[in-house]
């Protein structure tokens, strides 16, 4: 599906069915994998930081879907009252009807760096590889994931749980990431230098230039840069 | 489309900057109410005397200009206190409940902006019930001397209900003497009043134009709303009066019943400090390394010269301005007006002339946001038809703006004395539109696409070496020149305190005072 | 819950559309995607890094087990996923200003959409719809996507400075060519500090800063102790 990618980014929807059970202490698996996310965000960093090429992504559980109950101005909401005379038995077929899920779904939606191809698997292994066991805690309770066992099986897990993006927007770069943490350390650093260099001589200025430029090292991704996550200057 | 305003209905305030009619001084003062069915009849005697927008006229039948105005206004708690009914009540908006105070961190008021360091008045208010800052009334003048006549008489009323009413105490002025009252005044010169505000900007010049106001179409260049084909117009009455139509076409959110809300407004009061010494040590000091000198590197902070308020992108430099200079010593009052008014970012997408950190870039952008990167490094183009009117960014985040500087500059060198602007602002919907001016666009950058990069004159700069403020002075994109790095800027304006308020209509002042408003 | 992770905010929205007219909607996406014209006014509002529509079928919820309950579903499910900058309000506002056509189209064939102009309507629509994230990861929490492509930018210039730099270049040479860098780079050098705070949810952000900084712990421990062992439990 090409609407997953746009230049060199992917994006990857996510839904795996939870297990309709509990725990022994009376937890739904639904609410105990809320709980266990709700837990990620008291961590130093989230597990995700450690998954290579993750741009953005988010994790939540769908328990329903949403009744429409506002009025609308949705095409077919409106067709119905240009009748002139609109049977009652009509006119309460066109209200929304009412729906509900079976079955709860943890979702995961993420954005990354996938390659003018759009490596998705290459991604998953990198995400299993990085923190297996994490989402072991997470997506232990789905259904169908006693299959997985190893990066493979965790990758066609996930193709089974995927759904495709009718229309992917990439307002970013797409840049292999480390390519964009580089950037963004090398952008706080010219603009803190431009300012505390201002009016210099110019032979003054060329050697400090020199110097700014040894130290940040632009084309070195390894270092200095920006780690994934970070939070702090 | 057009439509005409009960001018009689709807507060004089909200109309007129009664400093640009002949009003250059004024008195603030707020009371606690201490029980609530005489105050509602001390409201109702302040009613009757309570200045409309009705236009004067000394012809028979006209109302006659009076010598002092009246105008009066409500916090959250002090409509609770008058006994609004809840379900009146629970329909103001959030951030008008919750009151200025608990808005601090939308608003950035922190470090020495902080409530903690507001005038006591403030800084008790919400507190403490007996200490609650409940309603606002407004006496501005023609002279000193009629001021004290008005204040006589509202101290006079007061009186009359002291058992229903008190005066706060705690206005900070001379040496950290606390008052009874805010005073604020115009700055004179020569025995004069100016335009001026302590830092020697020339003030009170933006204010938008909205539809119904009083020869609204006369003056809409610049100040309404910009169009496509480059024409303009005046902006929806909805944006600065409650019960009509807005930008959005509809009715802004407002308590029930509409005879409550309608033909009234929200009103943002605060009180800022300025710190003059910070400011000219830091102007001298940037303007002696800034290549156009000193007065056009103050320009740059503003968008506008000091000395007369020409517009940068009309005059961006001496040159430009001496020509500005002459054309506006020429010109009569409108010509002047339009002068001052009458302009675009169009031809300034950069930010060469006029800096994206600037004062009046920041608040009212105009059609500049509509923008995109140029094909040539440094430029920014302007992206045509990418919204759906080229103000779309910013016609709804427009505010009336009233108030008066207070204080005097008694020694330049000292931060310390009592010096500022009371600004008051009128919109009618305060998140949209002042909080969010406050928080996105003067405390933050990502719309100018200058990240985390503050307004230079208002930001809550750090002074701390770990988040210091800095400002890119932009260049033409075609020129040799290096952009401007404003480096370290300090914190020049320090909030000193304030408070939401709504102004009713004179119709909803007599319901409240009646104890008749009722949403059932 | 979180919605905001650093300068970004998660953004799920689930909405019915009715089968018959699913197809509709992947055409005007499918036509939105050609046409690059349609997603100007995004790229202008320069607020997103990455966003997404996916449309689920009635009888396309992912199936992975046979003890599975089957879905019995009357509406197709339009899911729509936003990574961007500044607050709720800023967001749905900047839409409904700038691009209420964009919006209506897209929306168009939803249930009860309410068209993006009124304001109000819209905003309950939006809320009403909404599903809160419960964690959010940003691999850049101080950048927005305005910052990331800038940071390309500067990135891109001083490697191509480095490239062009010789050692027998005048200083005033260098400088003129220093002169020039900073100048083209004059949209891309704004500084990133943490956000302002752009909700009041977002003290829990904060929160979880100070948390990282070390210093909650302290601040807690203070607390507790000023409390004279008090269980203050907020
Ligand atoms: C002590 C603090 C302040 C000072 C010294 C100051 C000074 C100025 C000056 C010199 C101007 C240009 C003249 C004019 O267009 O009237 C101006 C314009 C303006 N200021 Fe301020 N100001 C202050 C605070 C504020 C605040 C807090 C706000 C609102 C958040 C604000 C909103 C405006 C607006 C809306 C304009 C007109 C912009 C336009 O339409 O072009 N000002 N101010």
């Amino acid at each position: 599906m090409t609407g997953n990618i746009s230049g060199n980014a992917y994006a990857l929807t996510i839904l795996s069915p939870i297990k309709d059970g509990y725990t022994p202490d009376e937890i739904a698996y639904a609410d105990l994998i809320r709980d266990r996310l709700q837990g990620w965000n008291m961590e130093h960093n989230s597990p995700m930081a450690k998954v290579p090429q993750t741009y953005l992504c988010r994790f939540f559980v769908l328990d329903d879907v949403y009744t429409e109950s506002l009025p609308g101005a949705g095409f077919l909401d409106t067709l119905s009252d240009l009748l002139p005379v609109v049977p009652d038995r009509t006119r309460r077929n066109a209200l929304p009807k009412e729906d509900h899920l079976q079955s709860r779904y943890l979702v995961f939606s993420c954005n990354f760096h996938g390659g003018a191809g759009g490596d998705l698997e290459g991604y998953l292994r990198g995400m299993w590889g990085a923190i297996g066991d994490r989402i072991r805690e997470i997506w232990g309770y789905c259904y169908g994931f006693e299959q997985v066992t190893d990066a493979d099986t965790f990758i066609t897990y996930m193709k089974k749980c995927q759904l495709p993006a009718a229309l992917f927007f990439n307002g970013s770069n797409d840049e292999p990431l480390e390519e964009q943490l580089k950037a963004l350390y090398l952008k706080q650093e010219l603009a803190k230098f431009a300012a505390e260099n201002q009016g210099l001589d110019a032979a003054t200025l060329r050697r400090n230039f020199q110097a700014f430029m040894q130290r940040v090292a632009p084309t070195n991704l390894a270092e200095p840069t920006w780690p994934a996550g970070k939070y702090r200057i | 489309m057009t439509q005409k305003l009960d001018l009689l209905d709807i507060q004089g305030n909200i109309i007129r900057a009664y400093g640009r009619f002949g009003y250059p001084m004024a008195r603030y003062v707020f009371f606690n109410i201490r029980h609530s069915a005489r105050a509602r009849e001390f409201v109702g005697t302040v009613t009757d005397r309570v200045t409309t927008a009705v236009e004067w006229g000394e012809g028979p039948g006209q109302i006659k200009q009076p010598d002092w105005t009246v105008n009066i206004a409500f916090a959250y708690q002090g409509l609770k206190q008058l006994e609004l009914p809840r379900a009146s009540l629970s329909g103001f908006s959030p951030e008008f409940i919750s009151g200025m105070k608990d808005r601090r961190d939308i608003l950035g008021d922190d470090g020495p902006s902080s409530p903690e360091n507001w005038d006591p008045i403030w800084a008790e208010n919400r507190k403490n019930r007996d200490k609650d800052v409940h309603i606002f009334i407004a006496l501005n003048a023609r002279l000193p001397a009629l001021l004290e006549e008005g204040y006589a008489w509202l101290t006079g009323v007061a009186k009359q209900y002291r058992d229903a009413v008190a005066i706060l105490n705690g206005h900070r002025g001379e040496h950290g003497a606390l008052y009874d009252y805010q005073d604020v005044k115009a700055v004179m010169e020569n025995g004069q009043p100016t335009a001026k505000e302590h830092f020697g900007y020339t003030d009170g010049i933006g204010d938008p134009v909205f539809e119904g106001a009083p020869n609204y179409d006369l003056n809409v260049r610049g100040r309404g709303k910009q169009l496509e084909d480059g024409s303009w117009a005046p902006l929806a009455t909805g944006e600065f009066l409650l019960g009509h139509i807005d930008e959005a076409r509809e009715y802004p959110p407002a308590p029930e019943p509409i005879l409550l809300s309608r033909n009234g407004t929200y009103m943002v009061y605060r009180k800022l400090h300025e710190n003059v010494a910070t400011f000219d040590a830091y102007l001298d000091e940037q303007g002696r390394k800034y290549p156009g000198g000193k007065e056009l590197l103050a320009a740059k902070f503003v968008g506008r010269w000091r000395d007369n308020g020409a517009p940068l992108v009309k005059a961006p430099d001496a040159e430009s301005k001496q020509k500005f200079d002459a054309e506006f010593a020429a010109a009569d009052q409108a010509g002047k007006d339009k002068l001052l008014s009458d302009f675009t970012f169009d031809d300034d997408m950069s930010g060469a002339k006029c800096p994206f950190s600037s004062h009046i870039r920041r608040i009212n952008p105009r059609a500049s946001l509509q923008m995109v990167k140029g094909s040539k490094p440094g430029s920014m183009i302007f992206n045509k038809d990418a919204f759906d009117t080229p103000g779309a960014l910013s016609n709804r985040r427009r505010i009336l703006r009233r108030g008066l500087p207070y204080g005097e500059v008694k020694d330049r060198s000292r931060d310390d004395g009592n010096h500022g602007i009371v600004i008051m602002m009128l919109n009618t919907d305060i998140n949209r539109q002042f909080e969010f001016v406050q928080q996105e666009w003067i405390n933050y950058g990502n719309d100018f696409q200058e990240g985390s990069d503050k307004e230079i004159l208002l930001g809550n700069h750090n002074a701390d070496n770990k988040f210091p403020s800095k400002a890119v002075l932009q260049v033409d994109p075609n020129s040799d020149q290096a952009p401007y790095m404003l480096s370290k800027i300090p914190r020049f304006i320090e909030t000193r305190g304030g408070e939401y308020f709504f102004v009713p209509s004179l119709t909803a002042l007599r319901m409240i005072a009646q104890g008749v408003v009722d949403p059932t | 819950m979180s919605n905001i992770a650093g300068k970004a905010y998660a953004m799920n929205v689930i909405t019915p559309i009715r089968w018959t007219t699913a197809w509709l909607n992947k055409l005007i996406f499918w036509i939105a995607l050609k046409r690059p014209s349609t997603l100007r006014g995004l790229i202008t509002l320069s607020l997103i890094h990455y966003a997404r529509w996916v449309i689920i079928g009635k009888n396309q919820f992912p199936h992975l087990d046979s003890s599975q309950p089957k879905e019995k579903l009357h509406y197709s499910y339009m899911l729509f996923f936003s990574n961007f900058n500044g607050s709720w309000d800023q967001y749905v506002d900047s839409f409904t200003f700038a691009i209420p056509g964009g919006l209506d189209l897209f929306w168009k064939w939803n249930i009860r959409y309410p068209k993006s102009v009124a304001l109000t309507p819209f905003h309950h629509y939006i809320r009403y719809n909404q599903i809160e994230t419960i964690h959010y990861y940003n691999a850049y929490p101080l950048a927005t996507s305005n910052d990331v492509k800038s940071a390309k930018a500067v990135k891109d210039a001083l490697i191509q400075f480095q490239c062009q730099s010789a050692d027998d270049e005048s200083d005033d040479n260098f400088l003129q060519r220093y002169n020039a860098l900073l100048r083209g780079l004059q949209h891309d050098l704004g500084a990133m500090h943490p956000t302002p705070i752009v909700s009041m949810s977002a003290y829990q952000v904060e929160r979880r800063k100070r948390w990282h900084d070390g210093s909650l712990q302290k601040e807690i421990a203070a607390q507790q102790a000023a409390q004279g062992g008090q269980n203050h439990d907020r």
